[in-house]
């Protein structure tokens, strides 16, 4: 079996000119500023958890009401990403992520001048949440750009910054709250957002055909591509309110597995102290499992990111991505017979080897089924239909602990959920990979043979498309062009 | 949330404070009894004493009420010290923790006797006491080693020997029985109260009035010109207290806040197992301990709050300067970003007249090609 991978659309005339992955250099720096990033993104909603107590104090608030500041930041991050892909298209990631942090700034800031609770909700959840989805889509984005060879390494490293950063962000939300209360709190934690500033500074564009800078270049050469650029420049922004998507299976079979992954994802994490407490495990010692788990997702993520690098894996993305679901979820199912500490120490490091796979992953095979072209608006619309799942999940866990009034079943529904999940992924990409090699094959019989070798080059990556040399590249462009309408159709 | 402090009186204040409605019942009520005898005597007196009466018939009501805090299911004569002869119905309960037990006696019969028995192998007991009463302490212990017929039992108070406790004790059916009748009246009485066998065993009980659980250790943080709550709870399985009592020390010197010293700054509301202190407008100065203290008959329990106030300066100090660190940071990334592309510009514009990325590593490229292709080939 071939491992036919990016059945994608060849890049648009104008990415023709535009230049080839850097795969190093200045992109570790745009790495780094991804992991600030996207750190702040994932691990601002739960490490606010921390001066949930004393605001509700302050406030006067029920325990549900403030939770709500968590849920619809969360909710809007996710929620955003249509908004976020159109700004990245058009500006690039610098301005949207300076812009993105600038706005979690001033969210905390404002709040913590706040005094009411609806007032919280306008500024941690909504302006903050627009924030975070701003640093997360662009971040994305600029791997996407900065990245071919190194690139699951690459994401694996940048997500990474989730963990690192709430392990960072818990103890200093500790101890500002004990020394400036949550109002202090709040204040300096909006200084350190704009430390996302920083990190879009960082995301130094590369030359886009949309981007101005590189549209008036001294070269004279350039010039004609120019005008060509600028029209479909426009043209892609419109596609990217499209939902053409729809129309790619690729797409399709991520996305419901993806959500099926979303649905049962959170409610373990959420869930994992009450149930260690409820076996009798004392509250310290329960707490500490969260702690473990995020301490293990730090060094998986990263070391995910390599282990798909690889040259046996890398073609077989796809394949660990559901596999890695799979382990999730079979975790998730033998918990309920983790009934000691020890076991559930044992638990908490499983999960968060396989949280972390999964996360390093999830990104990476989505740019690998997209392209670097398509991936920003793809991105954009799988959060958006992930913040469904995303909010559904932990409540609905809830519901059935209350109903049955034991945390066996949560895990056994999140267990369930997630290993279906990832056995659909794998049995239909096998299906789906399959279908596209035949069809691929039978197109070969008809091309000659410098074509035929092009192609498989190309059908089996988009880089070898890129890092020919332009003549040969738009003369594929050309030839390929209609086969490949055929495939994703 | 904002308590309305503006009491024209000590005596109105009686009024607005805490549960509105309940609250004034009680002293309108003592105010109506007061009222009624003395106007009974203001007839029958001659009219030149009416006007120191009627200051008494002013000032009477107002020290019952400022003097009590507003607590409407208290009865109106509390004593806080009473004789062991105190004629009380007897309610016994017994807490869940294992290792204290609570004896929880709303008034006990004049002689009455409540036995407390340790024995086996917790080594001390938690009593917890709410009213003044004898109390019957038993040890028994099972002996050690040798068991010898009859050992020297006594009983310590605090450390100190209780007088005339040395007693011989029996061996009897494999056990050693030291028992001592205590009679707890007040809190001078309260304390540690361990029995010795011999030199070779002890145990102890604890008496005390219940003791509060959970003891903020953090400080309420806030900042000035703010109104703060600070709470004192006490744990609702045990017995509710009289009333609460509120103190700051200065230094070493206890003073007892209460609405009537300083009606614009506080208000205690007392809602039965919680108190609440607000403190309207604070300053740096209100900083430090606030003491509370749940008041039962035989002691009150106390434990503290700490209130720490700042001024906004001291969040902004390093907000401030980690907005400058990262103007700093932006700008040098910028400008250098700018110096390099300025410097390749010049370069491209000089004899190299080919086609330039942005990016300045072009030559790097050729070689990640073929690593790359190479990585592609599976």
């Amino acid at each position: 079996m071939s491992y036919t991978l990016d059945r994608k659309m060849p890049p648009a005339p104008a990415d023709v000119s535009g230049p080839k992955p850097l795969d190093g250099g200045w992109g570790w720096m745009v790495v780094f500023g991804a992991h600030i990033s996207i750190g702040f993104a994932y691990s601002t909603p739960k490490a606010l958890s921390i001066f949930f107590k004393e605001i509700q104090e302050d406030l006067g608030a029920s325990y549900s009401e403030i939770a709500w500041i968590s849920s619809i930041m969360l909710a809007v991050m996710y929620a955003g990403g249509p908004v976020s892909s159109m700004l990245v298209s058009r500006f690039g990631s610098r301005p949207v992520v300076m812009m993105g942090g600038l706005m979690c700034g001033v969210s905390m800031v404002t709040a913590s001048f706040g005094s009411s609770i609806v007032y919280l909700y306008l500024c941690i959840g909504i302006i903050g949440g627009w924030g975070l989805c701003f640093n997360l889509n662009a971040s994305l984005t600029i791997i996407s750009k900065y990245f071919l060879a190194k690139r699951p390494l690459a994401n694996g490293l940048a997500m990474a910054g989730s963990p690192v950063f709430l392990c960072f962000l818990a103890p200093v939300n500790q101890f500002l709250l004990g020394h400036y209360g949550w109002r202090g709190s709040l204040l300096i934690l909006g200084g350190m957002m704009l430390n996302c500033c920083v990190a879009g500074a960082l995301m130094r564009p590369v030359a886009q055909p949309c981007d101005p800078r590189a549209c008036a270049p001294p070269q004279e050469v350039k010039q004609t591509n120019n005008t060509k650029s600028s029209g479909s420049c426009m043209k892609n922004v419109k596609t990217f309110v499209d939902l053409s998507f729809f129309k790619d299976q690729g797409f399709i079979i991520y996305l419901v597995g993806n959500v099926m992954f979303i649905f049962g994802a959170y409610a373990p994490i959420v869930f994992l102290s009450a149930y260690a407490i409820s076996l009798g495990v004392e509250e310290y010692s329960a707490a500490y499992l969260l702690s473990i788990m995020g301490f293990v997702d730090m060094f998986v993520r990263p070391g995910t990111g390599l282990i798909a690098n690889s040259k046996w894996i890398r073609p077989r993305i796809q394949y660990l991505f559901s596999f890695a679901m799979v382990f999730n979820g079979t975790f998730h199912l033998l918990c309920p017979l983790m009934t000691t500490y020890t076991l559930l120490v044992a638990y908490a490091v499983f999960f968060g080897v396989g949280f972390g796979m999964v996360f390093a992953l999830i990104f990476e095979c989505l740019m690998d089924l997209m392209g670097s072209q398509r991936f920003p608006s793809a991105v954009g619309l799988v959060t958006i239909i992930e913040c469904f799942p995303m909010l559904l999940g932990p409540p609905a866990a809830g519901f059935l602990v209350d109903i049955f009034g034991d945390y066996k079943y949560l895990f056994f529904m999140c267990g369930g959920v997630i290993t279906t999940g990832g056995l659909f992924l794998f049995v239909m990409n096998v299906y789906n990979y399959n279908r596209l090699d035949r069809a691929s094959r039978g197109d070969d019989a008809e091309q000659n043979q410098n074509t035929t070798e092009n192609q498989e080059q190309v059908s089996s990556s988009e880089a070898q498309m890129e890092l020919m040399d332009p003549e040969a590249k738009e003369t594929n462009t050309a030839q390929l062009d209609p086969e490949d309408r055929q495939e994703t159709g | 949330m904002q308590g309305d402090l503006t009491a024209a009186s000590p005596c109105i204040q009686g009024r607005r404070g805490g549960r509105g409605g309940e609250t004034m019942q009680q002293p309108h009520r003592r105010r109506d009894r007061l009222t009624q005898r003395t106007e009974e005597r203001t007839t029958m007196t001659a009219a030149w004493r009416q006007l120191p009466v009627l200051i008494l018939l002013i000032l009477a009501p107002c020290r019952t009420v400022s003097s009590k805090s507003v607590d409407p299911t208290t009865q109106p004569l509390v004593s806080i010290a009473s004789q062991p002869t105190d004629t009380r119905s007897v309610v016994l309960q017994e807490s869940v923790d294992q290792t204290t037990q609570t004896l929880v006696s709303i008034g006990p019969q004049p002689t009455d006797t409540r036995t407390f028995v340790l024995k086996g192998d917790t080594t001390f007991k938690n009593v917890e006491l709410l009213n003044p009463v004898n109390l019957s302490l038993e040890c028994v212990w099972t002996g050690s080693q040798n068991k010898q017929p009859s050992i020297t039992g006594y009983w310590r108070k605090d450390g100190a020997e209780v007088q005339d406790s040395r007693v011989t004790v029996n061996l009897k059916e494999q056990q050693y029985n030291l028992t001592k009748v205590f009679s707890i009246a007040s809190e001078e009485n309260l304390g540690n109260y361990t029995c010795v066998f011999g030199n070779e065993f002890e145990m102890y009980f604890i008496l005390g009035a219940p003791q509060m659980g959970e003891i903020r250790d953090k400080p309420i943080v806030s900042y000035v010109g703010d109104l703060v709550v600070l709470i004192c709870k006490m744990d609702e399985k045990k017995p509710k207290p009289n009333t609460w009592t509120w103190y700051k020390f200065n230094g070493t010197d206890r003073e007892e806040i209460s609405a009537a010293t300083d009606p614009h700054r506080y208000l205690t509301i007392n809602d039965g197992w919680k108190t609440k202190l607000k403190v309207k407008n604070v300053s740096e100065a209100d900083s430090g301990l606030y003491h509370c203290g749940a008041v039962y008959n035989i002691s009150t329990s106390m434990t503290h709050v700490e209130l720490k106030v700042i001024t906004i300066m001291e969040p902004l100090k390093p907000f401030i300067s980690i907005l400058i660190e990262v103007i700093i940071l932006v700008a040098a990334i910028l400008i250098y970003e700018r110096s390099r592309s300025k410097k390749k510009e010049a370069e491209a514009n000089g004899p190299n007249a080919e086609p330039k990325n942005a990016q300045p590593q072009t030559e790097d490229n050729g070689g990640e090609e073929s690593s790359s292709v190479r990585q592609r080939k599976a």
